[in-house]
């Protein structure tokens, strides 16, 4: 049978726990990457029904025993980047038994929560059940390459083929096919155009110049002339239809981008800038459709040109040929070592505008704070020394991107010069078959012969510079989104019995924000949710909404766990009033009816009067048709929260969520909004958080948070004559509420 | 305002690798406290919280060296195990595929492989050539400085930074 671990148990180990205990009573082994000292080694714990063995090479025996009946708790005590399984004895000592960097904590967590419950209850199945559940979300690695996945069983990007990026781009160009070809078709012909001239030149110098023939002469010009005509006609032609292939090209990705970034999980938005985000449609996407353009066709374009110059000078003379390949060799090899020092040059660069995009995003639309604060001058001494370095990475760049084309014309110059010598000896010597016309004609098709070679050598510059956006978008197109969008359970409509069972869970590993939270809320009960600020409240809520899946346990809506329930139903059922209500820029009738669709007037007019919005929306001059401004400018605070209620009231929800709705308002438009609130959450299930305790009045299960722990739970009535924390933060605010008053009533003397 | 603690009147004495007793000049006493850094990255031995066994910060050291040499000696040992951060001394192998990378580094703890998933966000350069680095699962690492990493080292990292 193979052991539930997180790892191959360690070979060194291996042996000697099989001698000490037979494999089916193994129950889960957690395999950690440090010794009690701290350092990088091999350590592991064994867990069995009534005991745990450690093995670690730091111990002074080759394994300890720890039996369960002597340990009062087990605990993981989280340290900086590492992490200690510690027990505390029943005589009150303290023991280390393992120590493991982050990658274990999760279920080393399960280990230490296993020792405790089996301690109180005995050794249960159910329980080994739940540790199997954290093992089975570590183990999502692929079989094939050990490489973590994004969620279990899910597709590895690493082993589904080198192919993958490529297909990712081609969606966007195989629509483009045809377009892309007759464009090409197009190429050609300019380019077979391209090639006669010179020749045409050849008979002229040759025969028609020499032999005065006029008619000859006025025939040839004419026929240049048809050809040039074809030539830019087509090529007018060519460029048009190109132009709007590659405009259709990039609208495709930029929309996908922007599609993708709407479904990104929360969890992707608190590790990557918007500015990235924004960076990412705006510039990679146009460095992407750059190069398609480039590949799809001047590289076709250019192939041609250089097989079709190749044929034409080998037929006119293969000597002279040959000498115009000299430099060739020169070239590419100059090429691919700009290639290697260009490419960590572009990244870096790549990452610094980046880094400019990031601070306009972050500081443009907070103008008001850097006002308040006047901070223009260090704000502009910022983005001063951003826009330096990327100078300064710029410069980089610069030097061997400016300096590469002109050593590769140089070369190219010297190889025309070296045809100029040896053809012009043998025109002078005539001592072949080579005249005159021929060796301008041939000049002028060597000329021609450089070019694709350029192109082909600075190619690596543009694919370079592509790689880098084409890495950055597809961390966007590639990123796992939330799931469950259009799949999943749907009700008719929620009763909004809300259940948390056993849920843990942790922003990054570093720190668990909430622990063990259990919670039932019946369909209809108005619950209020307080405790001191980082307590996990808000956590807490963002579960709910499902913000964050990866969380350890359960959350149950009408008894269905929400993982399973079809995201857009869900999210829909739920009324979401925050602390700071978002505005768009738009009226503030599609402001009230974001969200939802064919909204009639008279449902937004409702929802704006029980929001009691109805009253200062009447009175703007241009009423529900005001353009608001970005994120609601022209509305007070407590306007755009009650424009907020009124869009949670159009939604017409099973269960609404107020987070610290009446926060940042003044106590009149305080009671304003609490009978908008009061009005609307009748019938629904309501959660409130609050920090002042008086917007709770209508609660009737009252839940105190604290340091990630719902530390009580009842009714008010309940919670105070527990005399706990609730009491406490009830008489500490009622003295701050007399101070208030006491002050408010100073001021009005 | 924070209650800074004067470093003569603080006598700390070790309880095991990370805990401390703290005994103050005035006869006050806190079994099992920790020590924290308040600037992680940037103050290794400055303004270092002292919090007891309930997680509440008793007060803040300014500075390691006020303390008397025997309870200095004890919060920079306790400091040392609470906070790892292996400094990375030379890059061994970075393979790549998919934008997943897995990185084989020697530290002064010894070798180890991590994975990265995001270099971009992963990485992040500071001015005083220090990078630090935090990997799939949330450990942290740092090169002390990039320019002193020998010229192999140096080729793997710079396209990333």
């Amino acid at each position: 049978m193979a052991e539930i671990s997180n790892r191959p148990i360690p070979s060194e180990f291996r042996d000697k726990l099989y001698s000490v205990v037979k494999p089916e009573d193994i129950l889960f082994i957690v395999v950690g990457d440090l010794n009690l000292n701290g350092k990088y080694a091999e350590s592991m714990a064994v867990f069995l029904k009534d005991r745990v063995i450690t093995f670690d090479e730091c111990l002074d025996v080759e394994y300890k025993e720890t039996k369960y009946s002597d340990v009062e708790k087990a605990k993981i005590k989280r340290l900086y980047g590492n992490a200690i399984f510690k027990v505390k004895k029943n005589d009150g000592t303290y023991e280390a038994l393992l120590r493991f960097s982050y990658a274990a904590a999760e279920v080393a967590d399960a280990g230490a929560n296993f020792i405790n419950v089996t301690n109180q209850n005995g050794y249960k199945e159910d329980e080994l059940e739940v540790v199997e559940a954290v093992y089975s979300k570590q183990r999502s690695f692929c079989p094939k390459c050990g490489r973590k996945l994004p969620k279990p069983n899910a597709e590895c990007i690493n082993c589904s083929g080198k192919g993958k990026i490529i297909s990712k781009f081609a969606k966007y160009i195989s629509p483009e096919k045809g377009s892309l070809i007759f464009c090409m078709i197009l190429s050609v012909v300019t380019t077979a155009m391209s090639l006669v001239p010179p020749y045409i030149t050849k008979t002229l110098v040759d025969s028609v110049i020499p032999d005065h023939n006029r008619k000859g002469l006025i025939a040839i010009i004419l026929l240049l002339v048809g050809v040039y005509v074809v030539q830019y006609a087509v090529n007018g032609l060519r460029a048009y239809q190109l132009r709007l292939t590659g405009d259709r090209i990039i609208m495709g990705i930029k929309k996908d981008i922007y599609a993708k970034a709407q479904y990104l999980p929360m969890s992707f938005y608190d590790k990557i800038s918007t500015g990235s985000v924004i960076n990412r449609v705006n510039s990679d996407a146009s460095v992407i459709q750059n190069f398609v353009m480039k590949i799809s066709q001047e590289a076709i374009v250019q192939a041609f040109t250089l097989i079709g110059l190749i044929i034409i000078m080998l037929s006119m003379n293969w000597k002279l040929t040959l000498f115009s390949l000299i430099p060739i060799p020169t070239v590419v090899i100059v090429a691919k070592i700009f290639t290697k020092t260009i490419k960590p040059k572009y990244m870096r660069l790549w990452r610094r505008g980046s880094a400019i995009s990031t601070i306009l995003a972050d500081t443009i639309p907070g103008v008001r704070i850097v006002k308040a604060f006047t901070n223009e001058k260090s704000a502009i001494r910022k983005f001063d020394s951003y826009c330096d370095e990327w100078y300064h990475e710029d410069k980089k760049v610069a030097a061997p991107a400016a300096i590469f084309p002109s050593v590769i014309t140089f070369l190219v110059t010297c190889g025309s010069l070296v045809i100029w010598f040896i053809g012009g000896e043998m025109v002078i010597g005539g001592e072949s078959d080579i005249t005159l016309g021929l060796l301008v004609s041939f000049i002028s098709y060597a000329s021609m012969f450089y070019t694709p070679v350029n192109f082909f050598a600075n190619i690596g510059d543009t694919y370079q510079n592509t790689l880098a956006s084409a890495e950055k978008i597809l961390d966007i197109l590639d990123a796992e989104p939330e799931h469950n969008f259009g799949k999943g359970n749907t009700e008719p409509r929620l009763d909004g019995r809300i259940e948390f069972k056993n849920v843990n869970f942790a922003f990054d590993r570093s720190k668990k924000v909430l622990s063990n939270i259990n919670l039932t809320i019946e369909p209809g009960d108005i619950v209020g949710i307080v405790g001191t600020t980082g307590s996990g409240k808000s956590t807490l809520i963002n579960l709910l909404m499902r913000y964050y899946d990866e969380y350890d346990g359960e959350i149950f809506v009408d008894g269905e766990n929400i993982r399973n329930i079809d995201m857009d139903y869900y999210r829909n059922s739920i009324g979401f009033v925050q602390q700071e209500p978002m505005m768009f820029r738009d009226t503030i009738f599609n402001n009230i009816a974001y969200g939802s669709n064919n909204t009639k007037v008279e449902q937004v007019l409702y929802a704006a009067e029980v929001a009691n919005a109805h009253g200062f929306i009447s009175k703007m001059p241009d009423a529900y048709d005001t353009m608001l401004g970005e994120r609601g400018v022209g509305l007070s605070g407590g306007e755009k929260q009650r424009v907020s209620i009124a869009r949670a009231v159009l939604k017409n929800p099973s269960i609404l969520i107020f987070d610290e709705a009446t926060a940042a308002v003044d106590s009149e438009t305080e009671n304003l909004i609490q009978g908008a609130i009061e009005r609307l959450i009748s019938g629904r299930t309501t959660i409130m958080i609050a920090h002042r305790l008086s917007t709770l009045r209508k609660a009737n299960k009252i839940v105190v948070v604290d340091k990630g722990e719902i530390v009580e739970c009842g009714t008010p009535e309940e919670l105070m004559a527990l005399k706990g924390k609730y009491y406490k933060l009830i008489e500490i605010q009622s003295m701050g509420d007399l101070l208030r008053k006491k002050k408010e009533e100073e001021n009005f003397e | 305002m924070p209650n800074y603690i004067e470093g003569s009147s603080l006598k700390l004495t070790p309880v095991d690798r990370i805990f401390v007793n703290a005994e103050f000049y005035s006869g006050e006493k806190f079994e099992n406290a920790e020590l924290h850094r308040m600037f992680p990255i940037t103050g290794l031995t400055q303004y270092i919280a002292l919090i007891d066994s309930e997680g509440n910060e008793i007060g803040i050291i300014r500075d390691l060296n006020d303390l008397i040499p025997e309870s200095r000696d004890v919060a920079l040992g306790c400091l040392d195990e609470y906070y790892m951060m292996p400094r990375i001394k030379r890059f061994i192998k970075m393979s790549e595929k998919f934008k997943i990378w897995m990185w084989t580094v020697e530290t002064d703890k010894g070798i180890c492989t991590f994975e990265i998933r995001n270099h971009i966000t992963a990485i992040k350069p500071l001015y005083d050539g220090r990078i630090l680095i935090k990997d799939a699962n949330d450990n942290r690492y740092e090169v002390p400085d990039v320019k002193k990493l020998d010229k192999k080292s140096y080729n793997m990292l710079a396209p990333k930074i």
